[in-house]
Order: structure tokens, then C-alpha cells, then sequence
């Protein structure tokens, strides 16, 4: 019983996950049917789901991935040590809680099979984003949003969903310090040195 | 001779004479050493004989000769019996007159009751066996067999049939009854060809389509209804029987002189039977009861038709008679019923008072042994103890223990101290308080202990069950089970309260220790101390059913106490390695968690 946080093996120290010491208890795969229990399961779950997100800057979760192996979940939604799995329809469960506290969004709407993980919400991703910008000295210069997604140098904002950029950067025109552009291919915008922020 | 002949009909005195019977015929009785007079003038041939009667007829099963010899007399044609005391060297004997104007006509339907016919109102196969009367109707609806036809035919006069009295002999043995009724009903001059029954050369009207077929057919040419076999026969009959239609019966071999005799003279109408060895006035007792009875009138049409007509138009057949006996059976049903109640009332009457004699008889006991436990030097004292016990298990076994007597109503009228009672009797049922309701005939262990000595869980099924079983008399209802149970804790020590869990809805007695939270805080010990348990293990540790461990143990998880860990989430092919699937049960380990792993 006696229960310890453990590292994820992930070759070097600084990539290690340090899972929560509730993640080797078997209950914790378990949806409890006592609502008081299972609210702090849920609670806990979805820390463990964010932060571990925010760790492998993962932005998709589906619920498949508490049935396939091999994915990228798996050191979290499964723990071989103690034999347990989460259920796909627990996942689900946690999903669906989640979601009502905002801290995802089903992508695409209308199901509730994937969504996308707000590990930063689209307010705190507008402050990542006009930071970078600045401070990789690209203010009032016109970039493609292909260019913010998948920068030539890794950024914070590599790999961002396409969703989670345009809300941001919708935030950011409502304070006038991003104006989007159309450019020849597609949409682009232009980051101001605004007031707001730092 | 020629009364014998006349009125009696051969029987094979072979055949057991049970089997001889009608179905609706009974046998009353029989004397052996019975010899008969033909008239006034002992039979030679009938000297030795056993006479048997029964509610129709009297059989005399001759000893020497009993295939040959043995006959048996319609009781209908006695008119009046005589008995005669016997003098000296003369036997008993008992004299029957016989109706003058009867003959043994009724027994010429012999081939009738030996085969099975449907009845043409109702298609009801009536079984073979009944007495010549009752097979005449139909066993169903009542109506008289091949009354359609011949209902319109006016019956014969009598006086005609007296002319023909010889011809039972001839018909009796070959002539099915149909052959005979149509017969009976030839009108007093005609011919048998004349019948009315049939065509003009013959011919023979089908029962189904009246079509007129030729005599010699078996089947209707155009419907193929089987036709009367008796019109068949009739023309055979008609050769036959010519000679009695005439005026002056034709005599045969053996009855010549007596069949001139004066019919209204007594002696030609008289049998006796002569007992000549004793048995004569139980035999007269039996025989004249049976006379009165008149069994063979309660379905008798007799040779007249007339009366078939009467019992018919007087409702005994038809859809009436159907609606009468539905309502006869109805009624009796009812009756019965009612009687039935009557007698369970008395009874639960009866069981009162023998519960308090019962009562009385075991104070006395309590007494008289209490006495003579003073005076122990006497013998008595010694035999007394055994005496006691003995008739105080045989009480306690007929259910009726009296130091205590189950509590019925009727011994307290208010309903609340009743339940308060009840409550207390209760509480020596499942905590066993010393004397009480310990039964004699018992070893003490089993009852003393009462039903929650070792347990201190009990479903309240069982306990009901177990309580009626040790009352014995005057069962509790559910009902009032209920209602006493919110009084048992102040009649328990430890106090016995009742539980419902809400998973299930069952019902449970139980003792403090099986409270929701001291059997929560014993679990979490057990699972603190020893880890995760099974409900399975868990009920093995509290010692209880499975079912109900499960019950408490869901209770704890409501509460929060616990929370569960079902193996069967494993990870890959041995995924159901430990438990496969049975939930283990786990303190709950999410109460008071923070978070320990990764920050930011």
C-alpha cells in the first residue's frame, strides 16, 4: 500500500514524467460508482492527463487510446507494474468532465470521441504566441501560419493545432496587437507590439 | 316352472357375480343354501344355490350347475314379498309375487348394455354396462335412446305384450334392443312389416337424410349413415315373432302346461326362495330395502313408452337438464365449500381451547412436581419427573408448549401491548432467554441459544420463518412482523435493530457490531492491516453469506470508506491474471490525495 511517484524511463532526466504515487494504485483505473470517490479520480485524471500533455506537448487526446497500444498515452493510461488500464469508457467519462470544466474542447465538434487538450488555455497560448514573436524579433513582420506551427527553430509553439493558433491569435487582434492578413496562399498575420501583456 | 321361465333370464353362474353387475348396480348382500319354487312346487333344477341381490335384480348362482342353472330376476317385476318363519323341518322361506302383467321383457336388451352407443341428440358415446333402464337415456342429456324416432309413435297397450310372454326367450339371446323397442311399439294389430319405423316394403329410413333405402342395406345409399340395424334384423324378427302377434301364444317345448295357466293366479306368479341354511331375515331385511328403493325406477322407462314420453317432456332431457346439473353442481360446490369454512372455524376454536387445557395440564404438572420434589422419599416422586416430561414433549410436539404459550390476540386485546408482547417473545426466539422456549424434547444446545446466538446478522425472512415455526399455532402475518420489530430493541440486549439495505432492498436483524459504521471502521482495519480483500474474503472474515457481506460491503462503499479496484481493467492477454475480473476492495485512497507528481 505503501505507494511512491514514479519516473517514466524516458533515456534522460529532464524528458522523465514524474507520475503522481496514485498511478500505481489499482483503484485509480477503477471508475468508482461512489460519485464523491470518482469526482476526485476524475480530478486527478485530468491533472495527470494535462500535465503529462503539457510535458510531451501533446495536444490531441481520443479515447481510442485507452484501447490501442503503442500510442502516446500509453505511459499514463496504462501501468504495466500493477496490471491496469483505464477503460476507454472511464477515459471517456473523463473526457466528457473535463470538457465541462473547459480544460478541452472536442475537436471536431459534436463528438465526443477526440478533442483538443487546453493544457494552456487559447488566453495564456495569445501571451505564448506574441512573446515568441517578439522575442524572436518577428513584430510587424507577416507570417504564414504554417510558419508559426512548424518554425525552422522549435518553439513553444511547435506542432500547435490549427484551432488552438487561430483562437489565439484572435485574441490577440481583439487588443490590436495581431492583424491577420490574407496573403497569396492562405491567411496570415502580423504580430504588433502591443500594450497589453508583460 | 313356468314363472321361472318366464320372468328370469340365464345368467353364467360362472362369472363372478360382481362382474355381473350393471355399473350403476350394487350388491347388497348373499346366503348361500338357498333353494327356489317355481310356484308352489320346489324346482328340481334350482335346489343349491347362493342368492344374491342387489339394488335391481337377485341372482341365484346354482352350486352344481352353476353355467347351466344360475339366473337372475328383475326386482321390477316383484309386486309384493312375503315372508314365511319356517315350522319344524320347513326352512324359512320368502315368498315374491310377481307383477302379473310384467314379463322378463327389460332383459331382452341384453345385447344393449354390453355395447356402446352415441346418442343422436348430443353424439354422447354412452359406455356399455349400465342397467337395462339407465341405458335406455342418454348418460348426458337425458334423452331417451332412439327417442327421435319413435317419439311420435304411440306405445303399445300392454295387454298386447302379455300375449307374446314366451318370446323372451327367443329374442333375448339375438335381438339387439333397438329391435325389441320397435317392436314394442307395433301397434296391436299390425304386422312387424308394418312397422312404423320402416318404409312400405321395408325399406328403411336413414336416421340422418330419411332417405327410404332398400331392407337390404347396411349403410344409406345417399349419405352413408349406418343405418338401423334393427330393421335389418326386423324381417328375421317378423319371421320369428309371427306367432305373437297372434291371439293365442304359441308354447313352448318345456312350458306347455303352465303357460295355460290363469295369469292373474297367484301361484303362476309366484317364486320362493327357501333358506336352508339360515340367513333368511338379514337376507328379507336387505332384499325388502332394496325393493323399496327402487333403484332400477330412478332411470326406469319400463316397458312402457308412455313413460319415456313423460320423463321426457317433463325436462329430464335437453339443453334443461345440461343447465340443471351445472347448477346442481354449482350448488353443491357451494355447500361443500361452506362446510369446508365451517369446519376450519371450529377448528381454529378448538385449537384455542385445547391450547389453554394444554396450558392448564402443564400448570398442574409444574405443580404436582413441585410438590413432590418436597417428598422425594416417595416412589412417585421418582416416576412423576418422567410422567411429566413425557406429556410435555407430546404437548410441545402437537405444537401446544404452554410455560410458553405462543401470545395470540385473543389473549390481549390492546394492539400495541400486543406487538410489545409479540416483540418480547421475539427477542427469546433470537436471543434465547434461559426457560423460555426451550423445548423439552430438545437437546438444549440447538434452542436455547436461540436464532442469533452466534450470529449477529440474520435476514429477516429467516427470522420470520424460524419464528412461526417455534410458534407452532396462530402464525405471525408479515404484516404484523413489521409492526413488532421497531419494539425488539428494547426487549434485546444487546439491542437487535433492523437494517434495509438500499441496494437491495433486503432486510436484515442485526446486532450493534453490524451497524454501517462499525462494520465501515472494521473494514477499513481488516483492509488497512491485511490490504486488499475480495468480497469473498471479506465474508470470511465477518463469517457471513456472501450475498449479505456484499450487501454491508456496498453500504461502506456509499459511504466513502472504500473504494473498489476492478481487476479486470488489466493490461494485455493476462489481463484477468489476478481475480479475473472480482473486484478487490481498497481504502480509499483518493480521500485527503495531493498530488505528487510532476508540477508545471
Amino acid at each position: 500500500m505503501s505507494l511512491s511517484p514514479h519516473t517514466t524511463p524516458s533515456g534522460n532526466l529532464l524528458l522523465g514524467f514524474l507520475l503522481p504515487s496514485i498511478h500505481a494504485a489499482p483503484p485509480f483505473f477503477t471508475q468508482q460508482p461512489n460519485p464523491a470517490t470518482q469526482a476526485i479520480v476524475t480530478e486527478q485524471w485530468s491533472r495527470l492527463i494535462l500535465s503529462y500533455a503539457r510535458h510531451r506537448q501533446l495536444f490531441t487526446v481520443r479515447v481510442e487510446d485507452a484501447e490501442v497500444t503503442g500510442g502516446e498515452w500509453d505511459e499514463i493510461l496504462r501501468n504495466d507494474r500493477i496490471n491496469r488500464r483505464l477503460r476507454s469508457s472511464h477515459l471517456a467519462y473523463i473526457l466528457e468532465q473535463m470538457a465541462a470544466k473547459n480544460q478541452l474542447v472536442y475537436d471536431p465538434p459534436k463528438q465526443s470521441r477526440s478533442a483538443l487538450l487546453y493544457w494552456r488555455t487559447p488566453e495564456e497560448w495569445a501571451e505564448v504566441l506574441h512573446e515568441w514573436a517578439s522575442t524572436t524579433g518577428q513584430l510587424n513582420t507577416i507570417l504564414t501560419f504554417y510558419e508559426i506551427i512548424e518554425p525552422p527553430v522549435p518553439s513553444p509553439l511547435s506542432g500547435i493545432p490549427m484551432q488552438i493558433l487561430r483562437k489565439a491569435i484572435h485574441i490577440l487582434t481583439k487588443t490590436n496587437r495581431a492583424q491577420i492578413i490574407a496573403v497569396a496562399d492562405g491567411e496570415g498575420v502580423r504580430f504588433l507590439p502591443g500594450n497589453a501583456g508583460k | 316352472m313356468g314363472v321361472l321361465k318366464r320372468f328370469t333370464k340365464a345368467v353364467d353362474g360362472t362369472i363372478p357375480v360382481p362382474a355381473l353387475l350393471y355399473e350403476d348396480e350394487d350388491l347388497l348382500a348373499s346366503q348361500e343354501g338357498v333353494g327356489i319354487y317355481d310356484g308352489t312346487e320346489k324346482s328340481p333344477k334350482h335346489q343349491n344355490g347362493t342368492i344374491y341381490t342387489t339394488t335391481h335384480r337377485l341372482f341365484y348362482i346354482d352350486h352344481s350347475h352353476a353355467r347351466s342353472r344360475s339366473f337372475a330376476l328383475d326386482l321390477s317385476h316383484v309386486s309384493r314379498t312375503d315372508y314365511y318363519a319356517g315350522l319344524f323341518t320347513s326352512s324359512p322361506k320368502i315368498m315374491l309375487y310377481l307383477h302379473a302383467n310384467s314379463t322378463s321383457r327389460s332383459s331382452n336388451i341384453s345385447g344393449a348394455e354390453l355395447e356402446t352407443w352415441e346418442c343422436e341428440v348430443c353424439s354422447y358415446k354412452n359406455p356399455p354396462g349400465l342397467s337395462p333402464a339407465a341405458s335406455k337415456v342418454c348418460g348426458l342429456c337425458g334423452v331417451p335412446r332412439t327417442s327421435v324416432k319413435n317419439s311420435s309413435i304411440h306405445p303399445t297397450p300392454i295387454p298386447t305384450r302379455l300375449k307374446q310372454p314366451s318370446m323372451s326367450t327367443h329374442l333375448s339371446t339375438s335381438l339387439p334392443s333397438s329391435t325389441a323397442n320397435l317392436h314394442t311399439h307395433t301397434s296391436p294389430s299390425s304386422s312387424p312389416s308394418g312397422d312404423v319405423a320402416t318404409g312400405q316394403d321395408g325399406e328403411i329410413p336413414c336416421p340422418a337424410c330419411t332417405f327410404l333405402n332398400h331392407p337390404s342395406l347396411l349403410t344409406c345409399e345417399i349419405c352413408g349413415t349406418t343405418l338401423p340395424r334393427p330393421n335389418g334384423v326386423s324381417r328375421h324378427l317378423a319371421a320369428r315373432s309371427a306367432p305373437s302377434s297372434r291371439p293365442i301364444t304359441p308354447s313352448a317345448d318345456d312350458d306347455k302346461d303352465e303357460d295355460d295357466v290363469d295369469d292373474t293366479s297367484e301361484a303362476s306368479r309366484l317364486i320362493r326362495l327357501s333358506f336352508r341354511k339360515g340367513g333368511d331375515k338379514a337376507f328379507y331385511a336387505v332384499l325388502r330395502r332394496s325393493l323399496l328403493g327402487k333403484a332400477w325406477e330412478t332411470k326406469h322407462l319400463g316397458g312402457s313408452r308412455r313413460s319415456v314420453t313423460q320423463h321426457t317432456n317433463s325436462g329430464r332431457g335437453g339443453i334443461n337438464s345440461l343447465l340443471r346439473t351445472v347448477e346442481n353442481t354449482t350448488a353443491s360446490n357451494q355447500s361443500n365449500m361452506e362446510n369446508a369454512l365451517q369446519d376450519l372455524e371450529s377448528l381454529a376454536v378448538k385449537a384455542r381451547e385445547m391450547v389453554r387445557m394444554a396450558e392448564e395440564l402443564n400448570e398442574r404438572l409444574t405443580a404436582v412436581t413441585a410438590s413432590s420434589s418436597n417428598n422425594t422419599m416417595t416412589g412417585s416422586a421418582v416416576i412423576e419427573p418422567e410422567e411429566a416430561t413425557f406429556i410435555r414433549s407430546s404437548l410441545s410436539q402437537l405444537g401446544l408448549q404452554m410455560t410458553n404459550a405462543p401470545v395470540t390476540l385473543d389473549m390481549i386485546r390492546d394492539e400495541r401491548r400486543w406487538h410489545e408482547e409479540l416483540a418480547r417473545e421475539l427477542s427469546g426466539v433470537l436471543q434465547g432467554n434461559g426457560s423460555s422456549w426451550k423445548r423439552p424434547g430438545d437437546d438444549g444446545e440447538q434452542t436455547s441459544g436461540g436464532m442469533m446466538r452466534k450470529r449477529g446478522i440474520i435476514a429477516l425472512d429467516e427470522v420470520w420463518g424460524g419464528w412461526n415455526r417455534a410458534r407452532g399455532v396462530a402464525l405471525i402475518p408479515p404484516s404484523t412482523f413489521l409492526l413488532v420489530l421497531p419494539h425488539l430493541p428494547s426487549y434485546t440486549s444487546p439491542p437487535i435493530h433492523m437494517r434495509t439495505f438500499s441496494s437491495s432492498g433486503l432486510s436484515v436483524l442485526h446486532t450493534p457490531p453490524y451497524t454501517k459504521a462499525a462494520f465501515a471502521a472494521r473494514m477499513v482495519g481488516l483492509l488497512t492491516l491485511a490490504g486488499p480483500r475480495t468480497t469473498v474474503e471479506v465474508a470470511q472474515e465477518e463469517q457471513l453469506p456472501i450475498g449479505l457481506a456484499q450487501e454491508m460491503v456496498i453500504e461502506v462503499e456509499d459511504a466513502g470508506e472504500i473504494c473498489r479496484d476492478e481487476g479486470g481493467s488489466g493490461v494485455g492477454i493476462f489481463a484477468g491474471r489476478d481475480g479475473s475480473g472480482e473486484v478487490r476492495w481498497w481504502v480509499n485512497i483518493f480521500k485527503g490525495y495531493v498530488w505528487d507528481g510532476q508540477e508545471g
